[in-house]
């Protein structure tokens, strides 16, 4: 349901979407994993489909740098307070390092500030419409354009003292 | 004519409470809380950047070392996601026994909160009788694993050491020693006046701000939501059995989301424990415990595969999740993430703590049993203004329950 739902909100902005059955226990029962790539474009109409399905619930918003571009990872949950229904929703998609700029999600669910703050002050994505912008976890007389989690130029290697 | 201002309150960074460092600013104007702050990061050690300069094994052991409390919820959840991520599964026995330990690590936690909300109220005889009834199960862990703390019980792919017919015995005594424990406490907890008046209607939590600000475990379940992944998705052992969120519609027959709530919400989770620990028992299925016993063809195989995995626990607290993305190329994780549920649930401290009493504050914020295991580097803060003393707090928490209790004592 929620893989129709995708196709058909997100059209040609969604590249490819893998179900992930994962079985558990002795009986081996399975719950879903659903992992969808979609282009930047269609982030904000992906997640307004989940809120067809009542609220999603925001698991995690990780990032990660790839080098040539970076690559935001976003995994909500839907269906949850049914028992054995809850599907697990994972969106990925690249921007690039010129313009790291992704609409912010705290019009829809407030709570995401909190995730949006940490991935803003370790990743340096800029997040459109967040009115919080100090630093989560880093003091805050950290230096401007230095991001712990890149792996370039701006990253924190010449401040890390002793790292195995 | 008379100027009102407001007094900057602060607690922590060091909080006497709870032993790890948070800031809360809390803008009082005279006993009420008119806007509250948090700022977080003050044992930010950049964990995840660690781990990923190491093996996934390596990174295992490293994860029992985030919280020093619920130290098997992040290897739960970490298993959880190298296991999806590379197409292991851990053997029938090995699933059962983890879950085991997982229920027994929950039993101890809430147990280690009651104690700690009573504390923080002023009835300190009560915090040693529980933590002293939480020793039994910090013993029997420590039999079971080897340790009080720290279990390191969990392997990809399994666990590191079985269950025989005495340590199965040990945990049978165990709970029912827990059964009638658990019944006392709950007289105790649910009968006193003084804790009731003290607690209901503190720190109100509605269904709709758990949700909008992704509130997770015993804090949203205490608001009326049935969230709890071991009902919701279960994995493990749970995938066998039917367990229910706790919830306080079902207990009292309404929703409050207040501090008492949470109470009825922790002492009936621990029932739920040792029903889910004694059917685990029952239907202990006989095999292997681990999946792949040889740890160096482990590694070989986490360096051939490429994906990416999610691993999720409800841990004592509230929702654990792990995400991990192997490349193909090294032994470990090229990309970690780790969620705790204090992350989440520090969230809702901005909305309850607001129009709060300041003898209230020590109960809002040990309401959500926050646990910093988040992150450090050690800041420090110096603010302007006027600033009252935690110590100040604590006495006017402590001396509105004796009023409370005089009143109600008669």
């Amino acid at each position: 349901m929620v893989v129709e739902d995708l196709k058909k909100a997100l059209g040609p902005l969604l590249e490819d979407v893998r179900i992930q059955d994962i079985p558990e226990g002795s009986k081996r029962r399975s719950y879903q994993c659903v992992w969808v790539n979609i282009r930047k474009e269609g982030f904000l109409t992906a997640v307004r489909t989940l809120f067809r399905y009542g609220f999603p619930h925001l698991g995690i918003l990780t990032g990660e740098d790839m080098g040539e571009d970076l690559r935001l990872v976003y995994i909500f949950k839907v269906f949850y307070e049914e028992p054995r229904e809850e599907v697990t929703v994972v969106f990925s998609f690249h921007i690039p390092k010129s313009e790291p700029v992704v609409p912010s999600l705290t019009p829809m669910i407030p709570g995401a500030s909190t995730n949006e703050r940490e991935i803003r002050e370790m990743l340096g994505v800029e997040f459109r419409g967040l009115k919080d912008k100090r630093h989560l976890f880093l003091p805050e007389d950290w230096p401007e354009g230095k991001y712990p989690w890149r792996k370039d130029e701006t990253n924190v290697e010449d401040m890390v003292k002793r790292t195995r | 004519m008379t100027t009102t201002y407001t007094y900057s309150l602060p607690i922590g960074p060091i909080h006497p409470a709870l032993k790890e460092p948070i800031r809360v600013v809390a803008e009082v104007e005279g006993e009420r809380v008119v806007r509250a702050d948090v700022k977080r990061g003050f044992a930010h050690r950049g964990i995840e950047f660690m781990g990923m300069k190491r093996n996934a094994i390596q990174t295992l052991y490293l994860s029992e070392r985030i919280c020093g409390i619920c130290s098997i919820s992040h290897p739960y959840a970490f298993v959880k996601a190298v296991e999806n991520a590379i197409g292991m599964e851990a053997p029938p026995r090995a699933q059962y026994i983890r879950t085991i330990i997982a229920e027994l690590e929950r039993i101890h936690s809430h147990i280690l909160w009651l104690g700690v909300i009573a504390h923080e109220m002023g009835f300190d005889p009560l915090l040693y009788w529980t933590w002293k009834g939480r020793e039994m199960v910090m013993d029997l862990l420590e039999y079971l694993t080897g340790n009080r703390v720290n279990y390191a019980m969990y392997m990809i792919g399994g666990v590191r050491r079985d269950l025989n017919e005495k340590k199965i015995r040990a945990i049978k005594e165990n709970m029912n020693y827990y059964r009638q424990f658990n019944q006392e406490m709950k007289d105790v907890f649910m009968s006193d006046p003084t804790y009731k008046a003290r607690t209901r209607r503190v720190s109100l939590l509605t269904r709709k701000d758990a949700l909008e600000l992704c509130a997770v475990g015993p804090t949203a379940r205490a608001a009326g939501l049935r969230m709890d992944i071991r009902q919701d998705q279960p994995y493990d052992a749970y995938a066998d059995m039917d367990v229910r969120a706790v919830v306080p519609q079902d207990i009292t027959g309404e929703v409050m989301g207040d501090a008492y709530d949470v109470t009825l919400v922790r002492l009936y989770e621990i029932d739920q424990s040792i029903e889910i620990i004694e059917r685990c028992l029952e239907d202990l299925p006989p095999g292997p415990i681990l999946a792949e016993p040889n740890l160096i063809k482990l590694l070989m195989t986490i360096k051939r595969s490429e994906g990416e995995g999610v691993g999720r626990h409800e841990a004592p607290r509230g929702e654990v999740m792990h995400y991990v993305r192997f490349d193909g190329t090294r032994d470990g994780p090229v990309a970690w993430k780790v969620k705790a549920p204090s992350y989440n649930n520090i969230n809702i401290w901005g909305r309850v703590l607001v129009g709060a009493e300041i003898a209230d504050i020590p109960i809002a914020v040990g309401y959500i049993d926050p646990c910093m295991c988040c992150n450090d580097r050690v800041a420090e803060v110096r603010r302007g203004g006027r600033e009252l003393p935690y110590e100040e707090v604590r006495r006017k928490c402590r001396e509105k329950t004796m009023r409370i209790k005089r009143e109600v004592m008669g």
